[in-house]
Formats: structure tokens, C-alpha cells, sequence
């Protein structure tokens, strides 16, 4: 069973959970943007959680299917079509040799999944099948490529609940946890951060989310470097949010007021830049329940 | 100074001094050893830094609370200079030259030193990895001697080639691969550090030794290296 790239896309890359324990590489988590669309993808076709899927960044993309498939495509609606057909997104779909898939443009949300039985058979590099351009890991997709997977006759009618289907046009707030230098930054500065309503810039990709609004007011601007987690909020010099992503170095030596909560970060997978979003306190233990929660659903077990 | 702190849902920092200091670097090491041996099952990567080491974990298997404690625990009386992990002196050939050393003209001038000086300077010492990071194989070297550091560029360069060596302030390293950077650019080692030779993932790991030793352009282009 296989794929053939009509046309690439602006930014497409084979993704799975991530390449997670290669810290001490220096070499970044990488994974897919949005946790919450992929996990979705992987559970409709009962794959399992690390499967790799297509994260199609905007939209652009052709495919032609060579055989028969299942498939599912849960995330942003770029458009989908079979054929030129709508098709439905957030479900198990059959389609046959000949089909031509599309995504076409963003229309809600800006990154989407596809999903085949078994995950595409790309090769693993370091652990994974993510794909890393900052770290010359992997390549996107170009026309002409053949993604491979493996053969399935299997008939599935899965489906997201329409409760569950995230509305990609409702404003965010990003849940915070008091992280790494959160205490040495001043009531005053805290507050400016917390009450102020900042707006996501072009500098926004898979590296990074860069923030505009007003700055805070820095008591010491560069550190010792050290490592980074997954959504740590850089405060840059110039006193403007940086929040790290999946393709983020891992170490950086800028101060830290806190970190994302992951589940928050897969909203913000979804936005455009000029998106205005806010910032609030979450404590550990409620994040830590909800995303166990999370895992259990989706059978995640990251070791 | 030893202190646990919450860095995300699942991680974890520890920080083991607030200074660069030359020991650290050991003492993370064999701590990050010990932590391996005793939570193997909740661990899931262990990121050091200079000072400090990231921890994260399987949420299924513990949560904060519990194992900041554990740590913590561990950490109280732990015999730093116990255990020695293998640390090893890796050696580099680097041809310092104009075509090669991008800034290297401009610190001649700069620090008032010859070619001959400078090359002394940065290749008769042993460097210690301190961190590695912002790409992988990119390992931070340290201390620069003080009559030849220098702040990075105002404006990073687009691109600097692989196996370019740099120096920012106290500290030198070498470009693993083509990438854009601020460092000043003093020779070029000809040895293939990037990822198409995946065994280069283990190259350098922070506790390690470095030592840079000159060879001559025509050893630089006789064993492969570019101009």
C-alpha cells in the first residue's frame, strides 16, 4: 500500500509522538504539533499512539492513493476532498486505488493529520520517524514521493464524538505551570504578563511561537543555560514571550516564567498569527491529572 | 547550592551550582548515573546543562510531588566524586587559516597577537564539554583563554560551514554542520561531525575533554577537508 505526492504542500512532514529521549544529543523532541488531532487520527484506525502520520501544515497537498486504504484525517479543515468531493474529517474513510486526496486551504485551523493503518513505514532515524529541517533530520514531502504503508482490508466506521471536535476559532488560554525562573520575576512583571492580551506574530512555526505586546521589564536578562521543556515561555531580551515547540533547541539560556501545559500547546497548534491569546495559572497536580487522563484515553505510554 | 525545581508537566530541573564551574560537569554526570540505576523505570531522558540537569518522566508511574521527594532524597548525601564516569580526550585537527577562519584576520588585528600565538593559544589547552545543544553534536567548550576570547558577531552570520570552529567569549565549539551563527570563526576541522555518520550522536558527552591540534593547509586539503 502506498501514496504518491502530487503535490507537496507548503510544509508537510511525516510525524509520530516524537523523538523523546535524546536530550542529552542535544537533539529536539520533534513530533507532531498538535497532540490532541493526532491522537484522534492514530485511535480512529486503532493504531497505536506513536504511529506516524502526515501533519500537513496550510494545506496545497495532492496524493493519490495506489491501493485500497483506510484512513483518517483529524485536525484543522483544509479542505479535505476525495475526487474533488468534501469528504468528512474526524472519521475513518475507505478509499480506493485512483482516489485523489486534497487539501486545498485553511478554512479552521492550520494543521491537520492524516492517518493510514499502521502508521507510514518511513525510515526511523534516532527513535523516530519524525521529520527535523532545523536539524537536517528527514525531508518534507516533495512531488512525486511514495509514502508506504502497509496493506489493510479492514472495514472501520470510527468516529469522533462531535463533542470532542475542538472549535478552532474559539480564543485560547494558555494554562501556565509556575515553572523554572517563574518566582524571580517580579509581582509587578508577573501581572503585566498575566493580565495582558498578547497577539501571536509571523514568527511562528514549528520551533517557536513568538509573542507581541508589551514587554516586561527584565531584572537580569541571560542566564546559564540549561535544558528546556516542551512549552517553556522564553522571555526574550527585549521582554517579549517566546514559547519553545517541538522543533525548539534544547537548552537556551533566556529566563523561563513558565510552561505551557501541553494539551493548551495543541490548541495553539491551530492558530494563525494575529491571534490574540491570554495567559493563566495552572497547578501541577491538576495538569499532571489531566494529562494522565489524557494518556490513559489514548493508551500513551511514552517509555 | 543544590535545588529542585518544577521545569514542566513532566519534567524536572536540578540545579547542582549556580557558577560555571569545571567540576560540575563530572558531578551532573554521576548523579544523572545514579538516577538512571535507581529510576530507570520512571525515567524518560536526561537533558545536562553547564549547571544543571533536566529530568523528565513517565506520568503513569509517579507525579511531582513523589518524585521531586525521591530526588531530593537521592541527592541528600549523595558522594558527588563517587562514581567517575567515563570521561574521555577527544582530539580534533583544525587547519587555522584566512580561508578557513572567517574572524580570524580581525582578532590577529584585534588582540595584537600573530597567527603562530594564537594557534598556541587556543590548541595547547584541554577544553571541558560543558553542555550540548543547539543542534545536536554541537558541544560548548570551556575556558577560553582570555587573551583570545571575543563577544559574538552583532550580526549572525547566514551560514557557516561544517566543521567551522568558533569562539564566543569564554567559550569555542565547532559547527557540526552548515548553520547560521554569531560565533567568531577561527579555523575548520576537516572530521565529519554531522548526523550522516549517526555514531557522531555520541561523539561528545558533557564531562568529556577536548583538544584542538593545528595541521598545515595542504594536510587540511590532502585528507579532504574544503576550502
Amino acid at each position: 500500500m502506498s501514496f504518491k505526492v502530487i503535490k507537496p504542500g507548503f510544509l508537510t512532514t511525516v510525524q509520530d509522538y516524537g523523538r523523546t529521549t535524546h536530550g542529552a544529543h542535544g537533539m529536539s523532541q520533534s513530533g507532531v504539533m498538535d497532540e490532541h488531532a493526532f491522537c484522534w487520527a492514530n485511535h480512529l484506525l486503532e493504531n497505536d499512539f506513536n504511529d506516524a502520520v502526515l501533519e500537513i501544515t496550510f494545506g496545497g497537498v495532492e496524493l493519490e492513493a495506489l491501493d485500497d486504504a483506510v484512513i483518517s484525517v483529524c485536525g484543522a479543515d483544509l479542505d479535505f476532498k476525495i475526487n474533488d468531493q468534501a469528504a468528512l474529517i474526524w472519521h475513518s474513510v475507505k478509499v480506493n486505488q485512483g482516489d485523489v486526496l486534497s487539501w486545498a486551504l485553511p478554512k479552521r485551523g492550520i494543521r491537520t493529520y492524516l492517518a493510514v493503518k499502521g502508521g507510514f513505514k518511513t525510515p526511523i532515524l534516532f527513535d523516530s520517524r519524525s521529520v527535523n529541517l532545523r536539524e537536517n533530520i528527514g525531508s518534507k514531502l516533495a512531488e512525486n514521493d511514495i509514502l508506504d504503508c502497509e496493506s489493510s482490508s479492514l472495514e472501520l466506521d470510527h468516529f469522533v464524538a462531535p463533542q470532542y471536535i475542538p472549535n478552532y476559532n474559539q480564543d485560547i488560554v494558555l494554562r501556565l505551570l509556575p515553572s523554572y525562573q517563574y518566582a524571580e520575576f517580579s509581582e509587578a512583571q508577573r501581572a503585566l504578563f498575566f493580565n495582558q492580551s498578547y497577539q501571536i506574530t509571523n514568527a511562528n512555526d514549528r520551533t517557536g511561537c513568538r509573542l507581541d505586546g508589551a514587554p516586561i521589564a527584565l531584572e537580569q536578562e541571560k542566564m546559564i543555560s540549561e535544558g528546556m521543556s516542551y512549552g517553556s515561555v522564553e522571555i526574550a531580551t527585549n521582554g517579549l514571550p517566546i514559547i519553545l515547540l517541538k522543533d525548539a533547541p534544547t537548552i537556551g539560556g533566556y529566563p523561563k516564567i513558565g510552561t505551557v501545559f501541553s494539551l493548551d500547546l495543541a490548541k495553539l497548534a491551530q492558530k494563525q498569527p494575529q491571534t490574540k491569546l491570554k495567559f493563566e495559572l495552572m497547578d501541577i497536580h491538576q495538569a499532571q491529572k489531566q494529562r494522565l487522563k489524557f494518556n490513559q484515553f489514548f493508551q500513551i505510554s511514552p517509555n | 547550592m543544590v535545588k529542585v525545581t518544577l521545569a514542566g508537566e513532566n519534567s524536572i530541573l536540578i540545579y547542582f551550582g549556580d557558577k560555571i564551574d569545571a567540576r560540575l560537569p563530572k558531578n551532573i554526570a554521576n548523579f544523572a548515573n545514579a538516577l538512571k540505576i535507581e529510576f530507570s523505570e520512571l525515567i524518560i531522558d536526561l537533558t545536562p546543562a553547564y549547571t544543571s540537569l533536566l529530568v523528565s518522566y513517565d506520568l503513569g508511574k509517579t507525579n511531582y510531588l513523589k518524585f521531586a521527594a525521591d530526588i531530593e532524597r537521592l541527592l541528600s548525601g549523595f558522594d558527588f566524586s563517587s562514581a567517575v564516569e567515563r570521561s574521555e580526550l577527544i582530539h580534533i585537527p583544525v587547519y587555522y587559516g584566512f580561508e578557513t577562519g572567517l574572524d580570524l584576520e580581525r582578532l590577529l588585528a584585534e588582540k595584537e597577537l600573530t597567527l603562530e600565538a594564537f594557534i598556541d593559544i587556543h590548541s595547547s589547552q584541554e577544553y571541558l564539554v560543558h553542555a550540548i545543544g543547539f543542534s545536536p553534536v554541537f558541544a560548548f567548550l570551556a575556558e577560553v583563554d582570555s587573551r583570545i576570547q571575543a563577544p559574538r558577531l552583532a550580526t549572525p552570520r547566514i551560514k557557516i560551514p561544517a566543521g567551522s570552529v568558533g569562539i564566543a567569549d569564554s567559550q569555542t565549539a565547532i559547527y557540526p554542520t552548515d548553520s547560521s551563527g554569531g560565533w567568531n570563526i577561527i579555523g575548520r576541522t576537516l572530521l565529519d561531525l554531522s548526523l550522516n555518520n549517526p555514531d557522531n550522536l555520541n561523539k561528545f558527552k558533557t564531562g568529556d575533554r577536548v583538544k584542538f591540534y593545528p595541521i598545515t593547509r595542504d594536510e587540511y586539503i590532502k585528507y579532504g577537508g574544503g576550502l
